[in-house]
């Protein structure tokens, strides 16, 4: 329970020298340049966004902070506080949350929220909201499509790099690199190096799942709608997309044979929408997105958009068509 | 000596029983919950008689003219022996509420009993006022004290008489009839209440039974709502101070029979001065903030030694927020001598440990007391913050920041005082494992923890590039790229500031660490 070092404090005997006075005291104060210390504009633009002052803090006996103690004094003059097994409020541990906005997940162990952290927003791809398995393929990824001066430079060169990781080869085009990785890298035939339109959808259904291992492509908000995608996309009408399962199992992407994901959505976006997710053990199961597409979806739809992604969505549409 | 004949009563309890007890309980703590938020909550003793344990089995509730009868008869009576017997009868009828109501509806009952009360045989006298007593502790707002206002007088003159049994009735009777009425309490006051009780406990103060009357009906003189600006002012006056600190003796050897009751009693009593903010600097000066502290310090000890007793909490509490609102009576530079040992420091951090699942709100306070300490002016605080590093403890604040409760917010803001003292401080507060925990915090729900953590991240990082470096091989980089997303300003903010102008650019940091 108690360290033994508080215990021997505690229990010290009288000869020990126990006055605090006769402790040693640090320095105070802090060498120029740190945040509070000197007058430079960094420093009173910190001082508006810290505003944490140390202050000691008078309670008067009807303050909610002492509720808890009160309750017990009373129980005990009314003579109900002497039960050896009595259930008082105990100290939880804190739940964490995703900060992501939009986002807002709650977990209870790090563990939990650090997966679905890597997971879904680790390498995520501001411009799309993207999240992508690694940070190697969130910078192929946005090289390929967030890159103006890419497109340009794939008309002359070899330009799309080979996706496995130690590989590296370039292609002139992404069926090229796609045959590589087949015939090379033996990667199945039916991976999903290809993803129709769609698939924003199905992304958001099956994001947040907590997948052990490995991850696929999924996109954060569920706010975006169809239209979205393919404003964004360069191609609207046929979206390569690259979709990587490092375990890679032939016959697993198959969507039959996936239970149907239950991932319901707020559609309410006034709050921050709150994901309820049923977890299932999908420990060697990798969720086909691309072919679920095809056979049923949940379709996500919200009445508006967070003011934020769509001013984000717009300077974005601004870039692309205005570089 | 209500609590211990009480404690008799619940060790048989068992089984079902239990369950239901523990049923009853939680419904009786949302009650109180309810009366401390309409600012109600009051509490009554009711003092069980030595012959009433000897019985068996329950009285039956006599029949409304049944009390009447007895009561007329106590009217008539001439003999002594038999008027007693007659009162006897009656207060056992008393017993039963629906006799309260019943008696207090028949004309001049009060007045009768009262007369009895002051009477010439003191047996009557002694069973006049516990049917008095019954009548206090009643729980129809009918029978309330401003009905039974005219005992007061006899009761506040008997408290500074000398049987002691007759006393603690009295005590506890007027201690039942204070919180109800504004107006009662006016009267008790100019009828003399304080300089009663003064003398009360010093002619008692070896019979621990009637100290924890008078220091029961002290704390519902001075806790009740609306107490007028003359009360404080007048217990503080009266010299009662001192005889309270007596009781609070560092010697803990409790009294078998008693327990800690008496000294529970006096140090809540301290509490409700001291929060009332009237004039702590004369409760300082008379010694509080010193019998305070060295209490605590034992309790300390005996708490790191695992022997835990029953209801030590009750005693633990008072004294915390005793402690902690008399920090606030003056420079803390000018009670520095008051608060010279070090072991306070190491029982504030033993408290959180020890009382952490079973009382939550108690770690918390501890923890509020440490930042009254640390958050004064900072050549004041400086002494404290160095010593909490000297002794090592503040690795078991860090351990405390898991938790909610408000325990984790008020370990920050003590974290912050410690980290605003200086650069040394905050490279201190980094060896002793800070950041990591830092890392941890950051991604609590809780936007409040958060924000508390930003500033005290903020702190550091600035004071010295080895913490931001530090920070970053933590792999804190990424947590507050997340937090910029954040949907709440204010995190926004911090993050972003940190980023910008105290943390090396992250694209040169390794970003396959995990967040």
């Amino acid at each position: 329970m108690l360290q033994p070092e508080l215990i021997q404090l505690l229990t010290a005997s009288d000869l020990v020298d126990l006055r605090i006075d006769a402790i040693p005291k640090l320095q105070v104060g802090f060498s120029p340049g740190s945040l509070f210390s000197s007058f430079t504009s960094q420093d009173r633009e910190a001082k508006l966004t810290f505003t944490f002052i140390p202050h000691q803090i008078l309670l008067n006996k009807d303050h909610e902070f002492f509720e808890d103690g009160d309750i017990h004094r009373h129980l005990y003059l009314q003579n109900l506080s002497t039960c050896p097994v009595y259930d008082s409020p105990t100290a939880r541990q804190c739940e964490f949350r995703c900060h992501i906005s939009g986002c807002s997940q709650v977990f209870s162990t790090v563990e939990e929220y650090e997966h679905h952290y890597n997971t879904l927003h680790r390498h995520m791809c501001s411009s799309c909201q993207r999240s992508l398995p690694s940070a190697r393929l969130l910078d192929i990824h946005i090289q390929e499509w967030h890159d103006s001066l890419f497109s340009i430079l794939a008309e002359r060169q070899d330009m799309y790099q080979c996706l496995v990781e130690g590989c590296s080869l370039k292609f002139r085009t992404r069926e090229q690199r796609k045959d590589h990785m087949i015939k090379i890298h033996q990667y199945p035939s039916d991976f999903m190096f290809d993803k129709a339109k769609r698939i924003k959808k199905i992304n958001i259904a099956n994001k947040n799942r907590q997948q052990k291992g490995t991850s696929m492509e999924v996109s954060m908000s569920g706010s975006e709608p169809e239209d979205v995608c393919q404003v964004l996309s360069d191609q609207p009408e046929e979206e390569e997309y690259m979709e990587l399962n490092h375990s890679l199992e032939p016959g697993i992407l198959d969507p039959a044979a996936n239970p149907i994901n239950t991932v319901e959505l707020s559609t309410d976006h006034d709050t921050a929408p709150i994901l309820s997710v049923t977890i299932q053990p999908t420990t060697n199961q990798q969720r086909q997105q691309h072919n679920r597409e095809r056979h049923s979806y949940r379709s996500v739809f919200t009445s508006n958009l967070k003011w934020h992604t769509i001013s984000y969505m717009v300077h974005h549409m601004i870039l692309m068509y205005f570089p | 000596m209500w609590r211990l004949n009480a404690v008799r009563h619940k060790a048989g309890r068992q089984g079902s029983d239990l369950e239901e007890f523990k049923f009853k309980r939680r419904a009786h703590e949302k009650e109180l919950r309810r009366a401390r938020k309409d600012s109600k909550l009051v509490s009554k003793i009711l003092l069980l008689n030595d012959d009433e344990n000897e019985e068996d089995g329950t009285m039956d509730t006599l029949a409304s003219d049944q009390v009447l009868e007895l009561f007329k008869m106590v009217c008539q009576g001439r003999d002594l022996v038999k008027k007693e017997a007659d009162l006897r009868a009656l207060r056992k009828a008393l017993r039963s509420p629906s006799a309260h109501l019943v008696l207090i509806r028949q004309q001049s009952s009060i007045a009768i009993l009262v007369t009895n009360l002051r009477g010439p045989s003191p047996q009557c006298r002694l069973e006049a006022v516990r049917c008095l007593h019954e009548l206090s502790q009643s729980p129809h707002s009918e029978v309330d004290s401003w009905r039974l206002r005219q005992a007061t007088p006899y009761l506040i003159t008997f408290i500074s008489g000398q049987s002691p049994k007759f006393t603690e009735l009295c005590l506890y009777t007027l201690g039942n009839m204070c919180p109800d009425s504004e107006n009662v309490r006016n009267i008790l006051l100019a009828q003399g209440i304080i300089p009663a009780l003064n003398s009360c406990i010093q002619i008692h103060r070896t019979n621990l039974a009637v100290v924890e009357a008078v220091g029961f009906t002290l704390s519902q003189l001075i806790s009740a709502n609306y107490v007028t600006g003359r009360i404080i002012p007048a217990v503080l006056a009266s010299g009662l101070i001192p005889h309270l600190l007596s009781v609070l003796t560092p010697v803990l050897t409790p009294d078998s029979q008693f327990g800690l009751g008496p000294v529970i009693e006096c140090a809540w009593c301290l509490h409700y001065l001291a929060c009332s903010n009237v004039d702590n600097g004369a409760l300082v000066a008379q010694g509080t903030l010193l019998r305070c502290t060295s209490l605590l310090v034992t309790l300390g000890g005996a708490v790191a030694k695992g022997s835990i007793e029953e209801g030590m909490e009750l005693l633990i509490w008072p004294l915390l927020r005793c402690v902690g609102n008399l920090l606030l009576s003056g420079p803390l530079g000018a009670l520095q001598p008051q608060l010279n040992d070090s072991r306070l420091l190491a029982a504030l951090c033993a408290f959180p440990q020890a009382f952490l699942q079973t009382h939550p709100a108690l770690a918390r306070e501890s923890v509020w007391v440490l930042n009254n300490l640390t958050s004064a002016a900072a050549a004041d605080s400086s002494v404290f913050c160095s010593a909490l590093f000297y002794l090592n403890l503040v690795p078991v604040l860090i351990q405390l920041l898991p938790f909610s409760h408000g325990i984790n917010i008020m370990v920050l803001r003590v974290l912050g005082n410690i980290a605003h003292q200086g650069r040394e401080y905050c490279l201190h507060l980094a060896q002793a494992g800070l950041l990591p925990a830092l890392c941890a915090t950051l991604k609590m729900a809780d936007p409040e923890v958060v924000t508390f953590s930003l500033e005290v991240l903020g702190q550091l990082v600035a004071s010295d590039p080895q913490l931001a470096e530090e920070f970053v091989r933590q792999s804190g980089l990424p947590v507050l790229e997340a937090i910029q997303y954040s949907n709440q300003e204010t995190i926004r903010l911090r993050a972003k500031h940190l980023l910008e102008h105290h943390l090396p650019p992250h694209c040169t940091v390794d970003t396959s660490a995990s967040p």
